[in-house]
């Protein structure tokens, strides 16, 4: 019994050779069953997602079918994508499998997306009857090794993001986010972003405001929100519990005293600032008003960074379980 | 044997105490506070029954008496709204709180060491003395979530975000909610004990009563102003932790 590994993913090929290879989400188990035909193989699971492409096979001679399977995709898809796929032949294939699961191959490491995906994959395979003991054996495991990995270390932890670092910010000062009423300030991709991550956690209302009102109105109409004209966006400040600023403007546009006027009106409830300009859009003398939390890109940008640096010192230690366990899964072709 | 209960119960705060912080200092939550600060409740009520039986009455006889009625408040206050709210790093926050107030108790003479039975109960007098002291478990909880929001609160200030506290650290508007309804639940209890104060027949001076009403009149002047003209949640957090600190006196003049 073999078991090989046959992909491509973000690292080793680039956008517009990955998308010639992408499989459609819900063909990837009639991409499976297909792949049987090839000679000597027994079982397989295709797996697709933005970042890669990748043929998991298994049988008694299943290094030959990837040969095969190689062939087959240079003579259907252009024999330039030959040098982009890399492939991983038993216990390193089962391997590589477990790493994926657990997101230590991803484009964002440790992000979570992929053990859905390969759950959806597997799961298509198995009811087109692709698959049998060896891949069933080690999809499973893989899925606990997944599961244990992110339980025991903190391969998760932190935002990786602008966006991200925003919303556990927000969420360290208001706890959950449903309620929570957000402003946006010049409609940036940037904004957009950060306000769309508020808005997945729960944020309610949203108003936009933009120096040219269509902008404002049709990122308000993305968000479910409601747009502002930009001479009118002070007295909304009383009302809301972040604020997000992203202009081009030369000069600070939130200033102490906007503030300042509507903190009786506030109750002085807590008030969380976005700064993602630069130059900078609100005055860093806010952030000296006491119930004012003040981030400007760099901060922002700095927690990201701390929390990717963290994540790859967890490699080490994810690698070590996904070892421990896999040797104890004694699995036939590895 | 009550002494025995009350270093038990000192003892469990303070490892209980200390585990928790080492916890924090590595990162993660110790699920264990809460299970130490159950036993330390359970030490407290077997403190508190052989002390009021040996009464019989309530054990509010003196200062030790008092400190020690006070820590199993705070305990009880933290065991009933810690673990509602899930502000499990308040079990950590508290179980010092109690070690200082028991350890005060501990200290040879504070805490009598044969308690006579108490002739002639009354029951203004019962109901004054165990709805203040009550009333200041919640208000000393209060203090202490105020001094995790101040920590809290700085630490977002300075964007000291990097710490296993901060990492533990309830979200400031939950910190803040539990606060006030602390404040709420404090001044409702100390209401009734300060009006059972007034009813109760007074022996000596009256400087106890105008001590336990101008804390009152302190804490319901806090609540208003939060309530009606509104209020910073540092300005909230900095008074509840004074005005306990400073409201521990009374227990000066008892």
């Amino acid at each position: 019994m073999e078991l090989v590994c046959v992909g491509l993913n973000h690292r080793t090929a680039p956008v517009e050779v990955r998308e010639r290879f992408a499989v459609p989400a819900g063909k990837l188990g009639e991409s499976a069953k297909q792949l049987l035909e090839i000679e000597g193989l027994g079982e397989s699971v295709v797996l697709s997602t933005c970042n890669r492409t990748e043929f998991y096979l298994a049988g008694d001679h299943a290094e030959d079918a990837a040969a095969t399977l190689r062939r087959i995709l240079a003579e259907s898809h252009g024999a330039d994508s030959d040098p982009h796929w890399y492939e991983h032949h038993r216990m390193s294939a089962a391997k590589h499998l477990c790493r994926v699961v657990s997101g230590l191959d991803s484009m964002v490491l440790g992000e979570t997306e992929i053990f859905g995906q390969a759950k959806e994959a597997y799961r298509q395979a198995l009811d087109a009857g692709a698959t049998a003991g060896v891949l069933n054996r080690l999809f499973q495991r893989a899925f606990g090794v997944g599961k244990k990995v992110r339980t025991d270390t903190r391969i998760q932890e932190g935002a990786t993001s602008v966006a991200g670092a925003s919303v556990e910010l927000a969420e360290k000062i208001f706890g959950k986010l449903a309620g929570c009423r957000v402003i946006v300030i010049g409609a940036g991709e940037m904004s957009r972003q950060t306000a769309q991550a508020l808005v997945s956690r729960g944020a309610s209302s949203v108003f936009v405001t933009n120096r040219s009102f269509d902008k404002a109105e049709a990122l308000a109409a993305e968000m479910g929100g409601r747009a502002v004209k930009f001479d009118e966006w002070q007295p909304v400040l009383a009302g809301v519990d972040v604020v997000i600023s992203s202009t081009s403007a030369p000069h600070p546009v939130v200033l102490p005293h906007h503030i300042e006027s509507v903190r009786r009106v506030r109750k002085f409830r807590p008030l969380f600032l976005i700064d993602i300009a630069v130059p900078r859009d609100i005055d860093p003398a806010c952030g000296e008003i006491e119930e004012v939390y003040l981030y400007d890109i760099d901060t922002l940008e700095q927690l990201a960074d701390e929390a990717r640096a963290r994540r790859q010192r967890q490699i080490a230690e994810c690698d070590r379980i996904i070892d421990d366990e896999l040797r104890k899964l004694n699995l036939p072709g590895t | 044997m009550d002494r025995w209960f009350l270093i038990a119960a000192t003892a469990l705060a303070a490892v209980g105490g200390v585990i928790g912080m080492w916890s924090v200092h590595k990162g993660t939550r110790s699920p264990w506070t809460v299970i130490w600060m159950i036993a330390v409740f359970a030490a407290q009520l077997g403190f508190l029954s052989v002390r009021g039986e040996a009464r019989g009455a309530c054990p509010l006889i003196g200062l030790g008496e008092i400190l020690v009625f006070l820590a199993w408040s705070l305990t009880f206050f933290y065991l009933a709204i810690g673990t509602t709210y899930r502000l499990s790093l308040l079990g950590v926050f508290t179980a010092p709180v109690v070690v200082v107030f028991q350890g005060v108790a501990l200290i040879p003479g504070v805490l009598a060491a044969d308690p006579q039975r108490v002739a002639g109960t009354n029951p203004w007098h019962e109901t004054h003395a165990a709805m203040s002291v009550l009333s200041y478990g919640a208000l000393a909880l209060a203090a202490v979530a105020g001094v995790m929001f101040l920590v809290l609160d700085r630490q977002l200030k300075d964007h000291h975000l990097q710490s296993g506290l901060f990492r533990n650290l309830p979200p400031v508007r939950e910190l803040l909610k539990s606060m006030v309804r602390l404040l709420w639940l404090g001044v409702v209890l100390l209401s009734i004990g300060v009006f059972a104060g007034f009813m109760m027949p007074r022996e000596g001076g009256t400087a106890h009563l105008i001590a336990a009403s101008a804390v009152w009149i302190s804490y319901v002047g806090l609540l208003s102003i939060r309530q009606v003209r509104g209020l910073t949640g540092r300005r909230t957090a900095l008074v509840a932790v004074l005005l306990f600190v400073g409201s521990l006196s009374v227990f000066a003049l008892v």
